[in-house]
């Protein structure tokens, strides 16, 4: 809920912390809430508290329309794409962090450990996942220089999208195959659960 | 010619080529009636800026993760000073394993941007320099703890230049509108303003013409929202007092010229 529409350039005084919450876009320094991106203000009014608790106040955002790029944070749901595999890790491509595209593709790398949640130590790669896959996962740590580290622990993780060896697009058939329908071939891939 | 190498495939003019000397060259004194474009002493040159148009179109949203489509871009003019900049960010970082994002600066002036001489392709150390500066300048701005692992990478070019501490200052308040457009999360734009000592005077904004019969030149990079000085440069002589009475007056400055920032910033969006 917006009340008008006012653009606001960076470093603009919304309001005071006392009297708000902060929400995206802002920052809070000496009580007081600034916008940090150029954008227009909104404010949304607080959600009704179960515990009829009259302490919640409104939330100041400051939102921008046009393409806003993200990075990955911990516990972000991301969209990747198998780039190289060895028999340890997976390195992956990531394109997207939840419904918003990143600038520029970010490295990141799925460990044979952080595949499957159980039985982590028969978990083969090969039957996991195969470079040019689509992958979907969720980032466990910011990891090392290069990589960020992801995990497909999650039912609704995995695979989403293969190609099979004859370059059909392939259908999952249950968690750990998809089948090429033209061909009628399987092929062993950890999926996810889409539905 | 920066290099040795001869051609020697065509028949070629003279290796070096300067400019005749004239009987009378008096230099004229850019002060002698007032200023030039008759500006008062403590006023900034007009100023025009463009914010995105470097960066992918509305309607081409769907396909903007086109490798070579900047993040957020502006193009600013103050004078004769054209600068232009290109914001690329948040991508992966390259520098090791940072917990709070990196603000990258690549500055470099086009070989057509000085009136007097042509420079070359390669970077020359006082670029390699000034983007040092712009870095110092801007990156307190930025809220990096927001960009973790990631870098932002900004690429200024000076397409003309007039008065080496105002390109300066364009190139800083340019950086600003780049990132503003970016979207990339800031405490506050950063406006910058420069100024030259003629005498015991301070004249804002000095031109080449202008700059090159002052003692003294200063820039400064200020933060208005926060009341924060980001960066000064002096680059000359004077006294402790004059020094101190540049800060002050620069100071004012910058505060005018981020109000002209903000309005264009907030009609681009409109």
């Amino acid at each position: 809920m917006s009340s008008g529409v006012e653009t606001v350039t960076p470093g603009r005084r919304l309001g005071l912390a006392e009297e708000y919450e902060a929400g995206s876009g802002t920052y809070t320094r000496n009580g007081m809430i600034y916008s940090s991106i150029l954008g227009t203000k909104v404010v949304q009014k607080a959600e009704e508290s179960k515990e009829a608790d009259s302490q919640s106040k409104p939330t100041l955002h400051v939102e921008r329309s046009n393409a806003k790029f993200a990075i990955p944070v911990i516990g972000s749901e991301v969209l990747c794409r198998v780039v190289r595999m060895n028999p340890r890790a997976a390195s992956v491509a990531i394109m997207m962090v939840g419904s918003t595209p990143c600038q520029e593709d970010f490295q990141g790398v799925v460990r044979v450990q952080d595949i499957r949640a159980t039985e982590k130590d028969l978990v083969q790669m090969i039957n996991s996942f195969r470079p040019g896959d689509i992958i979907r996962a969720e980032v466990i740590s910011l990891g090392d220089q290069r990589s960020y580290y992801l995990a497909t622990t999650k039912n609704e993780h995995g695979v989403i999208f293969a190609q099979s060896a004859a370059g059909n697009t392939m259908v999952p058939i249950s968690w750990e195959e998809m089948q090429d329908p033209k061909t009628k071939d399987t092929e062993k891939r950890k999926c996810a659960k889409t539905f | 010619m920066s290099t040795n190498v001869v051609d020697r495939r065509r028949v070629n003019g003279p290796a070096r080529s300067v400019e005749p000397v004239y009987a009378s060259t008096e230099t004229a004194d850019p002060f002698a009636e007032g200023r030039e474009d008759g500006r008062a002493l403590d006023q900034v040159r007009p100023i025009f800026m463009k914010t995105g148009p470097l960066s992918a179109q509305e309607s081409e949203l769907s396909s903007s993760a086109t490798a070579s489509a900047a993040s957020g871009s502006a193009f600013y003019e103050q004078g004769k000073i054209r600068v232009s900049c290109a914001v690329y960010g948040p991508r992966q970082g390259r520098k090791s394993n940072a917990r709070m994002g990196s603000f990258d600066c690549d500055f470099r002036y086009a070989p057509f941007s000085c009136s007097w001489k042509r420079r070359s392709h390669v970077k020359a150390a006082d670029e390699k320099e000034i983007s040092l500066m712009l870095e110092h300048a801007i990156a307190p701005a930025i809220r990096v703890e927001a960009y973790p692992k990631a870098c932002i990478d900004a690429f200024v070019t000076v397409i003309e230049s007039d008065g080496r501490a105002a390109t300066i200052a364009a190139a800083i308040n340019c950086i600003s509108a780049a990132l503003a457009d970016a979207g990339i999360e800031m405490y506050d734009s950063v406006a910058g303003c420069s100024m030259g000592l003629r005498g015991s005077q301070w004249v804002a904004d000095c031109t080449q013409a202008e700059e090159d019969v002052s003692s003294c030149s200063a820039l400064l990079a200020f933060m208005p929202s926060a009341d924060e000085i980001t960066y000064i440069l002096q680059h000359g002589k004077s006294t402790p007092e004059q020094t101190d009475q540049a800060v002050q007056t620069c100071t004012n400055l910058c505060t005018r010229v981020y109000a002209v920032i903000c309005r264009y910033l907030q009609s681009s969006l409109e």
